[in-house]
């Protein structure tokens, strides 16, 4: 056993039990999931007569808003003219009830003028303004205003970010278009091109009831707001939408929405879209946002006065594929099919009652107890090591969900318990892979520090064979499915990863350092056996 | 000399591929009987799949396992049962009959008011269910582009036809006693899956090093030598069940029936089976198929002429402890360079032996068959360099145990004593 092999044994043992002073210090528990600990529920009705598949295809939708990790296993179904919702262990209700009213709906409104705080014209890429919107105007040919006026043909770097969701080719038409005289209105309509100024304070969404202005800001995937906006009133929402798909189009990503026919669908849009496409005030800028909770999620031009029911897309600068499916999804996913109403919400037990729970648990640790008995009784001094190994991926398994729980809403359901109880026989399989390797080895004679020294690595390359096809599993089954499935292959990936940790950091170099301090006492290896028949053996 | 003893003590030489008719056609007997099962009275599918009725009675002060007991005398006992707002039970049936509720609705008078009496929807909706049977699709592809990578082709074979043999058998449970599907149910079949291919994985892999090693001298069936990697594996996977088996056994015994927490019964009992049919998958179907498609391979086929001709495939003979072991200390200095007459060229000698004994290597094989040594020094392993690349990497440092006792076959390198820290 090597120096490295001593820090890997001191640094997992150090590192899970002070994941589990952390646990203890920050007070994260694991969540329980709804079936074990309950939770909240909130009753939504339906504002208006509605079909059963709308309701169901609202449910649907509402599960892939409300469980954004996909693994909080929310219980949600339809009942009489509404849905119920269940969230575990949410003690508190506006919480559950922010959640839940996350699946706000979507809504379409006019950009009346587009800020981007950090910029400036010159990180356009634009140093004299006037002289750029002269030579705009002078290049462009009677029909339109050249595109050099659309953002993204003469995006720079710290200004990229609004314009890559713009549609190349926006139009000013000349009959809206007056040419302007003075310099400080040349400036002043560059900069607004480019959303160059002083940004307002963003509007608190309790005060917009959508029939104002408001000033909404956009964030990238890390949360940073990368332009800021004043939108018009709401045009039109969510439920206006059919559908929304990203299509590949040529090389481009885009995304195709499908609007309603009809006056809640497609015209109410192309009301925004024609006094966008004609520079009206309520629409200078000539972009329609899509807000989604208070963000704005895309806020491409318009490049058309009128659109088509199905015939719009929408392109990016470009998107890539995941930009263009998340807003395809956020569509969607915003277009609740009815209009619901919060009704009612309370508070809700554990649907297996405490006495499973506590019979569950009662009988957990006695199977535990009943494991460290048998491998102990088996393989003695390496059974010890077993269990400590097991303690060691549990201690880390015990951080990270409670971690995740507190954070996250993971929930450890009584199908999670149950997949973990099983991790527990795969994590002792991976010593005993191991202790049958070494007893093999001393049946053919070697002695117990050579053994142990050959037996670890074709030990460990056995476990991780058999343990990359659970990984297999696990990644394929999160990335590709919802639920409760998902939880399970969340839990089944952890579970996996805990056991390489554990067998490689803690196992190995701990059956090492024994093998060295028992030297001359194989039995205390549960091996004793073999030492005597192989004594037989050679005396025969 | 019973046979758990001898497994205990690593001794067991037991005939696997004897037992192999007799676990298929219990196998296709379990299988044959869930399918009918299946098709003939399909799966119970619980409320969460379904959907149901959903009452709601004020009754304070009654848990949900006393109104269990309550609904169990209605015959709805696998009904879903929540406490809301502390006060209020609401009992979510799978019961969709408008009368057969209606009646259900008047027996629950006798708890309290019935304040809500609705129809609910199923919360595993559709689209899940889609969903994952897609995903097992493409794991399964998957695994079997990995297998085939890391191991072989026929084990893939092999690992898929087990896990789902083991699905099949785990569903037929289910269909055969009509217990209820819950979602918890789904998550266990899944559980069932993941272990029973993690533990066919194992066997292969130790299935794969005997193989390359016993290989190596062509005396064997691929059958005999797939006994000899069973027999070795046998006491890793009984151990393996049984720590898998007990907590789950614990859970069943004292979670549902001293405890009477129902519930958990029948998810324990499909667990338990699905551990047990996984285990025993492992080393009966699974084996039995990659034996029964590498038998077929050229390589192994014309072993199996040859040993036919000498009327040697009577039964399953067992590999000698020396070609069993020898294997583990593939010769120095890859064994491709050597020929025959650079073996007999180096002195036999007996004197080999004290190398062995004077490092950590103690001889524990005796002696040979006539047959074999005449057979091993035929077919001296030019297939060696083969070998697993553990194999090679290990054997400059490796003892040869068997070396010294043998001064009939093949010639062990000498040792190179190894250095312990």
């Amino acid at each position: 056993m090597s120096r490295r092999q001593l820090v890997h044994l001191i640094g997992i043992t150090v590192l899970s039990i002070a994941g589990l002073i952390a646990t203890f210090a920050a007070g994260n528990e694991p969540l329980l999931g709804l079936d074990l600990q309950g939770g909240v529920e909130v009753r939504y009705q339906a504002t208006e007569e509605t079909t059963t598949e709308s309701l169901d295809q609202a449910v649907e939708i509402i599960r892939s808003r409300v469980d954004s990790l996909g693994v909080a296993e929310p219980e949600i179904s339809r009942v009489d003219e509404g849905i119920l919702v269940q969230l575990p262990g949410v003690k508190d209700t506006d919480r559950a009830l922010e959640l839940v009213g996350a699946t706000a709906e979507l809504e379409f409104r006019p950009v009346v003028q587009r800020f981007n705080p950090e910029a400036t014209l010159a990180d356009a890429g634009i140093d004299d303004p006037v002289e750029f919107y002269d030579e705009a105007i002078a290049s462009s040919q009677a029909a339109e205003v050249s595109t050099t006026l659309a953002p993204d043909t003469t995006v720079a770097e710290g200004a990229e970010e609004f314009p890559s969701t713009s549609v190349p080719g926006t139009t000013i038409p000349p009959t809206t278009t007056t040419i302007l005289e003075t310099d400080e209105e040349k400036i002043e309509f560059v900069e607004n091109l480019f959303g160059i100024g002083q940004a307002p304070s963003l509007t608190d969404l309790e005060d917009d009831d959508g029939t104002t202005n408001v000033i909404m800001a956009e964030f990238d995937d890390e949360g940073n707001e990368t332009a800021r906006y004043e939108l018009g009133p709401v045009g039109l929402k969510g439920e206006g939408l059919t559908d929304a798909n990203a299509v590949l189009q040529g090389v481009e990503w885009v995304v195709a929405p499908e609007f309603k026919a009809g006056d809640e669908g497609i015209n109410a849009f192309n009301a925004i879209a024609t006094a966008c496409f004609n520079r009206d005030p309520t629409c200078s800028v000539g972009a329609v946002a899509m807000a989604l909770d208070g963000r704005v999620i895309s806020a491409p031009q318009v490049n058309a006065a009128e659109f088509g029911r199905d015939q719009i897309t929408i392109s990016g600068g470009p998107f890539s594929e995941q930009e263009a499916k998340d807003l395809a999804v956020a569509l969607r996913f915003g277009a609740l099919p009815v209009e619901l109403e919060p009704e009612q919400q309370r508070v809700v037990s554990g649907s297996l009652g405490d006495d499973a729970l506590n019979a569950g648990m009662i009988a957990g640790l006695i199977g535990l107890a009943l494991v460290a008995v048998y491998v102990i009784w088996y393989y003695r001094v390496l059974g010890m090591v077993a269990i400590a190994s097991l303690l060691i991926s549990g201690a880390l398994l015990w951080t990270i969900i409670s971690w995740l729980g507190t954070t996250q809403g993971l929930a450890l359901t009584l199908a999670g318990i149950t997949g973990l109880i099983v991790s527990i026989g795969v994590s002792v399989d991976s010593n005993i892979v191991y202790f049958e390797h070494v007893k093999e080895d001393m049946r053919n004679g070697r002695t117990l520090g050579s053994s142990v020294e050959r037996a670890f690595p074709i030990a460990f390359s056995t476990i991780v064979k058999a343990d990359v096809a659970s990984l297999i599993a696990a990644v394929l089954l999160y990335a590709l499915t919802s639920g409760a499935v998902r939880g399970f292959a969340f839990y089944l990936g952890l579970a996996t990863i805990l056991d390489l940790v554990a067998t490689y950091f803690f196992m190995g170099p701990a059956v090492k350092w024994l093998a060295r301090h028992f030297a001359d006492k194989p039995q205390s290896f549960g091996v004793g056996a073999l030492a005597a028949s192989a004594a037989a053996g050679e005396s025969a | 000399m019973s046979t758990i003893g001898d497994i205990f003590k690593g001794t067991n030489n037991i005939d696997f591929p004897k037992m192999w008719r007799p676990a298929a056609i219990a196998s296709l007997t379990l299988i044959f009987l869930s399918v009918g099962a299946f098709f003939v009275q399909g799966l119970n599918l619980g409320i969460d799949f379904e959907g149901g009725t959903s009452f709601e009675v004020v009754s304070p002060g009654t848990s949900v396992s006393e109104a269990r007991d309550f609904l169990s005398g209605l015959g709805a006992a696998d009904s879903k049962i929540q406490i809301v707002d502390g006060d209020t039970l609401r009992i979510r049936s799978d019961i969709e009959d408008p009368v057969r509720a209606g009646e259900i609705r008047n027996e629950l008078a006798a708890l309290g008011d019935v304040t809500g009496f609705e129809s609910v929807g199923p919360t595993w909706g559709e689209e899940i269910t889609q969903k994952a049977t897609r995903a097992l699709l493409f794991f399964f592809l998957a695994i079997a582009v990995y297998i085939s990578a890391r191991l072989e082709w026929r084990m893939a074979v092999g690992a898929l036809v087990a896990v789902i043999h083991d699905l099949i058998i785990s569903v037929g449970i289910y269909s055969i006693f009509q217990f209820e599907v819950t979602p918890a149910t789904v998550i266990a079949f899944l559980t069932i899956m993941g272990y029973s291919l993690y533990d066919t994985i194992v066997v292969y892999d130790k299935v794969h090093e005997v193989t390359a090693r016993v290989g190596a001298t062509g005396k064997y069936t691929y059958t005999e030598m797939m006994n000899l990697a069973l027999n070795r594996v046998i006491m890793r996977s009984l151990n393996t069940t049984v720590t898998s088996v007990l907590p789950v056994l614990s859970m069943l015994i004292i979670g549902a029936f001293i405890l009477g927490a129902v519930t958990l019964q029948e998810f324990a009992i499909a667990l338990l089976v699905g551990l047990i049919v996984g285990g025993y998958s492992s080393l009966f179907v699974a084996s039995s198929i990659v034996a029964w498609l590498k038998e077929k391979e050229p390589r192994h086929s014309e072993i199996r002429d040859k040993l036919e001709a000498k009327g040697l495939t009577e039964g399953t003979r067992t590999v000698d402890n020396d070609d069993a072991v020898l294997g583990t200390t593939p010769r120095r200095g890859a064994g491709a360079k050597r020929t025959d007459t650079a073996l007999k060229d180096r002195p036999i000698s007996a004197d080999e032996g004290p190398d062995a004994s004077d490092t950590d290597a103690k001889p524990v094989s005796k002696a040979k068959t006539e047959k074999s040594k005449t057979e091993k020094s035929k077919t001296e392993s030019p297939k060696s360099d083969k070998s697993d690349k553990s194999d090679k990497a290990e054997s400059s440092k490796a003892a040869p145990a068997a070396s010294g006792s043998e001064p009939g076959g093949s010639i062990p390198p000498r040792p190179r004593k190894k250095k312990k820290r």
